[in-house]
């Protein structure tokens, strides 16, 4: 799959901006704040996803009521046509073939992109919610049905912290205990289903994942595991291997530890436990070494190869599970990498379908094999020939 | 700022759902706009409606009456009482043609976020209704759960199944699923889920 063409409006610092993209590798150039980064969000954006890095207001130019962003994708033997609309104060609306969706979650499935900028270090030394996005995202992208999944776990999780936050209840306490216990029920199973799916995620992705680190790192390994304070170790080992998982098993481990933590999680006025607290485990090892947590013990250069390796995981995977190769957008990410990180994400992009890439550099790597180039200065944007 | 009167219309119109302030602003202007006749129907019809149009008593339907067209007709089913949450679900489930029995309206879902709990609907009446000895003429059969099938609605339905279970009345949930029409492919997983759950015997 490919995006021909990108055409935005009021979009950030973009009054108007086209661009005719190529198939293959594309690059924009510009000085850091001129809007590079733009570009490659508003590609993202295409994908139903939402922003890789704000929300959706932030997307609007100053001054504007609204954001427009305009793609043509080619996937396979269609084109199709992809309209979506910002407004502060309510969910972006999107139109394909100038009919509307019902929601963007349809982008998803006509276009696939995995961003990788240079903040991505935070996968391996960043907080939890990053890793969980992460992941979340890739559970989407690989099967976009599952969005309900998410969308469900979101707002079970914003009740059931709604009800414990008004606690104690007024009336008869037997009705609000009743209540709670309802949306116990709600929550280990929206819960169940999620985390089900992470650890499917996370399984598929794993082997390309390590596969990658070899190959970046020149050796070593790289485990990951899933954290989680309500399901066994055993259980996520196992489904991390490939066992089939049971989902009322896990939303009955999910179940029995809500009823045993009730009465602290109504004196916390939160949700104590589930998917929104897990988080993913990141282990690297040298040659010949045994596997190290990475945030506290790995240098910085195993740290960024580790995230490196999910990124490029990400694409294998997609690629692997979707018969189409997803749209790569790269962030100013050679800056930041060393000759060797540098030559391997080359080598691995130059094998990949459709690039963009931003660079600051002038004459930055790649610009002499990218089949079209753009430059970019203050919010425009200029083909360079 | 506008003229006083006008700016008082916009705040009321802006205070109704699904309007904002453009669009109360853009319909303020618009009723400016109306014939002295136009106006004053309108200004009827509104008090009108608050004068005349209550709940039923037993089912906390819509009504001009004391009770609701549904609850005075006696050739419904009166074994069985069909869950909404709102007096518009039920239009919808009359127009089917499919349920003759009788109604009962929540007036709302349970949903914390918004501060609203069992108490806060018609849950106690709705239990009052269920009270007639199993056997006895007046005694409800069965109670289909209604309620939109959202998180929320759900929500609210499983709590209406604890609380009824006991008491010997069977209650049902409408089947959610597949929509008619659609592709299988294309389903949302949550939807499908659910459908698989609540999948029948052919025949
Ligand atoms: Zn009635």
């Amino acid at each position: 799959m490919f995006v021909r063409k990108l055409a935005l409006e009021d979009f950030r610092n973009y009054e108007r901006a086209a661009l005719e993209l190529d198939p293959g590798l594309n690059l924009l150039i510009g000085r850091n704040a001129q809007g590079k980064t733009n570009l490659l969000e508003a590609l993202y954006l295409l994908s139903g996803l939402g922003s890789p890095r704000s929300s959706d207001s932030a997307l609007i130019r100053e001054g504007a009521d609204r954001a427009l962003v305009h793609g043509c994708v080619v996937r396979g033997s269609r084109t199709l046509e992809i309209d979506m609309e910002f407004r502060s104060g309510r969910g972006p609306r999107a139109l394909v073939n100038k009919t509307a969706v019902p929601g963007t979650r349809e982008l998803s499935e006509i276009t696939t992109c995995v961003f990788f900028g240079p903040d991505e270090l935070s996968l391996i030394k960043g907080s939890p919610e990053g890793r969980r996005r992460f992941l979340d995202d890739v559970i989407v992208k690989l099967r976009p049905a599952r969005f309900g999944i998410r969308r469900e776990w979101d707002r079970v999780l914003k009740q059931r912290n709604a009800l414990l936050r008004s606690w104690p209840r007024s009336g008869d306490p037997r009705t609000a205990v009743e209540t709670l216990e309802v949306w116990d029920e709600a929550f280990a199973r929206a819960g169940a289903a999620l985390a089900a799916a992470r650890l499917e995620g996370l399984g598929a992705l794993l082997p390309f994942c390590r596969k990658r680190y070899e190959a970046v790192a020149g050796g070593g390994r790289i485990e990951i595991g899933y954290v989680s304070s309500w399901l066994s170790e055993a259980l996520v080992l196992e489904s991390l291997d490939g066992a089939e998982l049971d989902p009322g098993e896990l939303q009955d481990a999910l179940a029995s530890r809500l009823r045993e933590l009730r009465s602290r999680e109504i004196e916390r006025g939160q949700s104590l436990i589930g998917p929104q607290r897990d988080d993913l485990a990141v282990r690297l090892a040298s040659p010949g070494e045994t596997v190290r947590d990475a945030r506290s013990f790995g240098s910085q250069g195993e740290q960024r190869t580790g995230a490196l390796a999910l990124k490029l995981a990400e694409f294998d995977l997609l690629s692997d599970a979707l018969d189409e190769t997803p749209i790569l957008l790269l962030d100013d990410v050679f800056s930041e990498l060393d000759p060797a990180r540098r030559a391997s994400l080359s080598d691995a992009v130059r094998d990949m379908g459709q690039a963009v890439l931003t660079s600051a550099e002038p004459g930055a790597k790649g610009s002499a094999t990218a089949n079209t180039v753009y430059e970019v200065v203050s919010g425009e944007v200029r083909r360079r020939d | 700022m506008y003229a006083e009167p006008i700016q008082r219309l916009i705040d009321e119109l802006a205070r109704l759902p699904g309007i904002g302030p453009k669009s109360a602003q853009r319909v303020a202007f618009h009723l400016l706009k109306l014939s002295e006749d136009d106006a004053g129907r309108l200004a009827d019809a509104i008090v009108d409606v608050k004068a005349r149009v209550r709940l039923c008593d037993v089912c906390f339907n819509v009504s001009d009456q004391e009770l609701c067209e549904y609850c005075r007709d006696d050739r419904r089913d009166r074994t069985m009482i069909c869950v909404v949450q709102e007096p518009p679900d039920i239009v919808a489930l009359e127009r089917t043609r499919e349920y003759d029995g009788l109604y009962h309206v929540l007036q709302g879902h349970i949903s914390p976020i918004e501060g609203i709990g069992p108490e806060d609907l018609r849950i106690a009446e709705l239990l009052e209704r269920l009270k007639a000895p199993p056997g006895s003429p007046e005694a409800i059969q069965e109670v289909i759960v209604a309620t939109n099938p959202n998180i929320e609605g759900e929500a609210t339905a499983m709590y209406l199944g604890r609380l009824i279970g006991p008491l010997g009345v069977k209650v049902t949930r409408l089947a959610s699923g597949l929509p008619v029409g659609g592709d299988l492919e294309y389903a949302d997983e949550v939807t499908l889920g659910r459908a698989l759950s609540g999948r029948r015997r052919i025949q």
